[in-house]
This record gives C-alpha cells, sequence and structure tokens, in this order.
C-alpha cells in the first residue's frame, strides 16, 4: 500500500484507516508499541465477537490474545494485502474464535498437528474482504440482518457464529446441503442489498 | 501457469469454485473442501468478482454482535505477552550467533570494499539481537533468559527459523526507517513464487532488505540496480546472502527521480555494470 511511503504526518483524522495503516507500519519495522493503539480501538469489538462465538468469557480472552499476537507476526504480511486493517484484525479474531471452538469440539476434524495440541506457529491470516458496510453502526446492520428470510440469517449464523461447517448446518437441520448452500448464497446476497441500497433506515419502524 | 490453461485450476472450476463461495467467505468449509478452494484461486488466472461480492458482506456481520466490555486488564496483558515473545525471539537469536561471528546482518555499509581497504575503526561488533535485549527493560531480559534454558532443547532448524525472521524484521525497520525521509519512496518487491522485499528509495540512496533469497557461493554477489524512466539500469550496490536467505543493503548515492524501478540479480562476482539476467525481482518505487 502506497499509504506507507507517505511523507509528511501520516495520520488524518477523517480516516480512520489511515492511523491503522500507520500502526501496521511500525508494527511491522517492531515498534511493539503501536498494537497498544489497535488494541484500544479494536479490542472491545474483538472481544465481543470472540464471545458471540465461543459463549465463553475465559476462551474468548485466549482468542483475543492469540489474535492481537497474530496482528503483530503478521503486520509485514499486511501491507501488501487488500482489505481494512479494521476488517484484516476482526477476521483473524473470528478465525480463532471458530477455531477454539472446533477444538472443544470432539466431533472435529482437527488440524494435524500432534494430539491435537495448538502450534503458536499455525496461526494462519484469513483473507481480507472489502467492508460493504463500512460506515454504518451496529444497529443498522443488526437491522438489515434482522429483515432477511429467517432461514437464510439461521445459516448465516450457524456458519458465521456457531463455527459449524456446511455439512455440519445440513446435517443439524436435516436439510440437503445444496439447500444450505443457496440459503448462505442468497441470505449474503439479501444481507449485501439490504446494507448497501439506500442503507437499512427504510426498516426502522420495523418491530 | 504456461501456455495451456488449466481448466481445473486446483482440481475445480470456477463455476465449482464459486458453489463453494459463500462457505468460504463464513470459513464453513471442511478442511478438505477449503483447500481445493485456495488451490483454485491461487492457481486460477479469472478474478472471481462473485467472491468479493460475497466477502464484502462478512465484516458487517463480524460488527453485528453485542457489545461485551473485556477484563479492563486484558490489553496490558496482551501487551505483556508480545513483549515477552519479542523478548524470546531476540535472546534465540543471541544464541544463534556467536559474539564474534559474522555480523554482516548487522554492519549498515554492505557495500563492501575489500577486506581491509576501509581505515574506520572496527566498532563494536556486537550482535543486534544482544544489542536489542540491553535496550530491553529488565524483567524482559530476565524472562528471555528463562525462556531460553526452556527453548534450548528446540532445536537448531527453529533457531535458525527465528533468526532469519528476526534479521529481516530487523532489515524492514531500517527501510521503514529510510522511507520516513522527505520524498523518499517505497518499493515492494515481488516475483510469482520467489524471494520478496521492500526497498525504500530517497535523494540519498537506497535502502533494501529481501527474503528467501538463495545463499550466495565464492564470488558471487546478488547486485540491486535503480531504472529511471530512461531505461538504463545503475548499480546501486552488492550484498552476498547466507544460509537464512536475507539480504540487506544500505547504499548512500544520489537518486535524481524518486519514481524509479528497483531490480535485483544475481551476478557472479562484485562491481558488475549491466545486469545479468533474470531480473530475480523488481518493484516501483511510489509514493506521495
Amino acid at each position: 500500500m502506497t499509504e506507507l511511503a507517505d511523507s509528511g504526518p501520516v495520520t488524518s483524522p477523517a480516516d480512520p484507516n489511515a492511523t491503522d495503516v500507520a500502526d501496521m507500519a511500525r508494527l511491522a519495522a517492531g515498534e511493539l508499541d503501536a498494537l497498544e493503539g489497535l488494541y484500544g480501538r479494536y479490542g472491545t469489538m474483538a472481544y465481543s465477537i470472540a464471545v458471540r462465538v465461543t459463549g465463553d468469557p475465559s476462551m474468548a480472552e485466549d482468542v483475543v490474545q492469540e489474535a492481537f499476537l497474530g496482528v503483530w507476526r503478521g503486520a509485514s504480511r499486511f501491507a501488501v494485502e487488500r482489505g481494512s486493517v479494521r476488517s484484516w484484525l476482526l477476521a483473524i479474531v473470528h478465525h480463532r474464535a471458530v477455531d477454539h471452538l472446533r477444538r472443544r469440539r470432539p466431533t472435529a476434524e482437527l488440524p494435524e498437528d500432534a494430539d491435537g495440541a495448538p502450534t503458536p506457529d499455525a496461526l494462519t491470516l484469513p483473507d481480507a474482504w472489502d467492508d460493504v458496510a463500512a460506515t454504518l453502526d451496529r444497529q443498522a446492520i443488526q437491522r438489515a440482518l434482522d429483515a432477511i428470510p429467517a432461514a437464510q440469517r439461521e445459516a448465516l449464523e450457524l456458519a458465521y457464529f456457531g463455527g459449524l461447517t456446511q455439512l455440519e448446518i445440513a446435517d443439524r437441520l436435516g436439510l440437503p446441503l445444496g439447500t444450505v448452500k443457496s440459503r448462505m448464497r442468497l441470505g449474503l446476497l439479501a444481507l449485501r442489498a439490504k446494507l448497501t441500497v439506500g442503507g437499512p433506515g427504510d426498516n426502522g419502524g420495523h418491530d | 501457469m504456461g501456455a495451456m490453461t488449466d481448466p481445473r485450476p486446483g482440481g475445480l472450476t470456477c463455476a465449482e469454485a464459486m458453489e463453494l463461495a459463500p462457505a468460504y467467505v463464513l470459513g464453513a468449509l471442511e478442511p478438505a473442501e477449503l483447500a481445493t478452494v485456495r488451490a483454485h484461486l491461487q492457481e486460477c488466472p479469472e478474478a472471481h468478482p462473485a467472491l468479493a461480492e460475497l466477502g464484502s458482506v462478512v465484516p458487517a456481520l463480524a460488527r453485528s454482535v453485542p457489545i461485551t466490555a473485556p477484563a479492563p486488564d486484558l490489553g496490558a496483558r496482551i501487551m505483556a505477552a508480545a513483549r515477552a515473545e519479542a523478548a524470546r525471539a531476540a535472546s534465540v537469536a543471541a544464541l544463534e550467533r556467536p559474539p564474534l561471528g559474522d555480523a554482516s546482518h548487522l554492519t549498515e555499509a554492505v557495500p563492501r570494499r575489500g577486506p581491509n581497504g576501509d581505515a574506520r575503526p572496527e566498532p563494536e561488533r556486537r550482535p543486534f539481537a544482544i544489542v536489542q535485549l540491553l535496550r530491553a527493560p529488565r524483567w524482559a531480559a530476565v524472562a528471555a533468559v528463562l525462556v531460553v534454558t526452556v527453548l534450548g532443547v528446540w532445536g537448531l532448524q527453529l533457531q535458525g527459523t527465528v533468526a532469519g525472521l528476526t534479521a529481516y524484521r530487523d532489515g524492514v525497520t531500517a527501510v521503514v526507517d529510510a522511507a520516513a525521509a522527505p520524498g523518499a519512496r517505497l518499493a515492494v518487491l515481488r516475483a510469482a513464487g520467489g524471494p520478496s522485499g521492500l526497498a525504500a528509495v530517497s535523494s540519498s540512496g537506497l535502502t533494501l532488505v529481501v527474503r528467501d533469497l538463495a545463499p550466495t557461493s565464492g564470488r558471487q554477489v546478488y547486485e540491486a540496480w535503480l531504472i529511471g524512466s530512461d531505461g538504463q539500469p545503475l548499480p546501486a550496490g552488492s550484498f552476498g546472502v547466507g544460509g537464512d536467505g536475507i539480504g540487506r543493503l544500505v547504499a548512500r548515492m544520489p537518486v535524481e527521480e524518486a519514481g524509479v524501478v528497483v531490480a535485483l540479480t544475481r551476478e557472479p562476482g562484485p562491481g558488475a555494470t549491466t545486469p545479468s539476467l533474470p531480473v530475480l525481482i523488481q518493484g516501483k518505487a511510489t509514493g506521495a
């Protein structure tokens, strides 16, 4: 990203991602203090996601710690990836949370490491996507989510927050795999439409 | 890759891969399916806009959760863990390098002048890792020593890896520092599946770090070139590479235009005036 090479003051309050990118550059250069800034901005959101996925405050703390250490270790790789720092960081949190959840489940297929022991170096960094709702707040997103068909919302929630694979969702709901796949696809597209077309504001009177 | 286009990159057609896209962006694929989708995306030349369309909804899902405040000291615990890990990496690197060993990774004036052609007094050639430890708070040093005893059994391979990572991170630090100079530009150096690195170009010279380079032997060197708008490659300096695959260069030279292309070749010896092809990696210096 070319932001790294900008001369002069890098932080412009108008663009939170500029502050984030500057912190990532400092982290990549070994300045650990930059991690504090990122935690200050995203620690609560990270913890909230971890609690939502794991349902366990102490496991959620482990998840957040691993995720921020992963951000630090992966900082030098961030510069060449797409997406905002926030989306990337929260994707790492989600990835770690689901990983913890699956390890706890006896039937889950574990990654190949000896005796299922977590290997610290196995921290893989997920893709970062553009955020279609970057400027929307939680309530607006929640309203959009409430406005899509319940069966699609259920599929999205079981996958993203429940940590279930599409096969496990089909099994749990007693549905053909194809139905689950299409509910996930339609759910994502419906949510995208609610989030983009004029925002979800029209739905404010709902409930 | 190559002239023939594989209709099933990674074992999947694009249609098959995109059928798995919703579960892929949500993290809901079985491990084997995930591996095939990743392989497809890596090998397939197509752009897959449907994937980005579905994926762009996922950050919103992440931000839809109810807010739960973490314990007030969680941030401090995370910072302590990160500092302990940094100290550990530094101490492992210190173990790997005896105090008077090859210090080429820390001497900044890498464009070498010849064995004794330099009249400068020999500075203290402490391995950088020890310098880092001395700068760290005392508790960190103590913790590092404790960890070192535990790590003693981990074996040479890990030590080499960590030392290499630390050397690379040090190189990145130097480049980022150089890129902070007024008017400086940053170049990302890349080649498909090959070495990668970063370079900063300013009016006073070039600073670069590259990893995953094959070690040099004999008189072999890697030579950095600056190619301006006239297309003429100017040699900027050379360096050797050891077993860790990390190469660093700090070349002081006047650079008239900042928007140059930085390129790297391997040469049979120092002092090349025209690059021996192929160019291993290159990148254009960009910035404000």
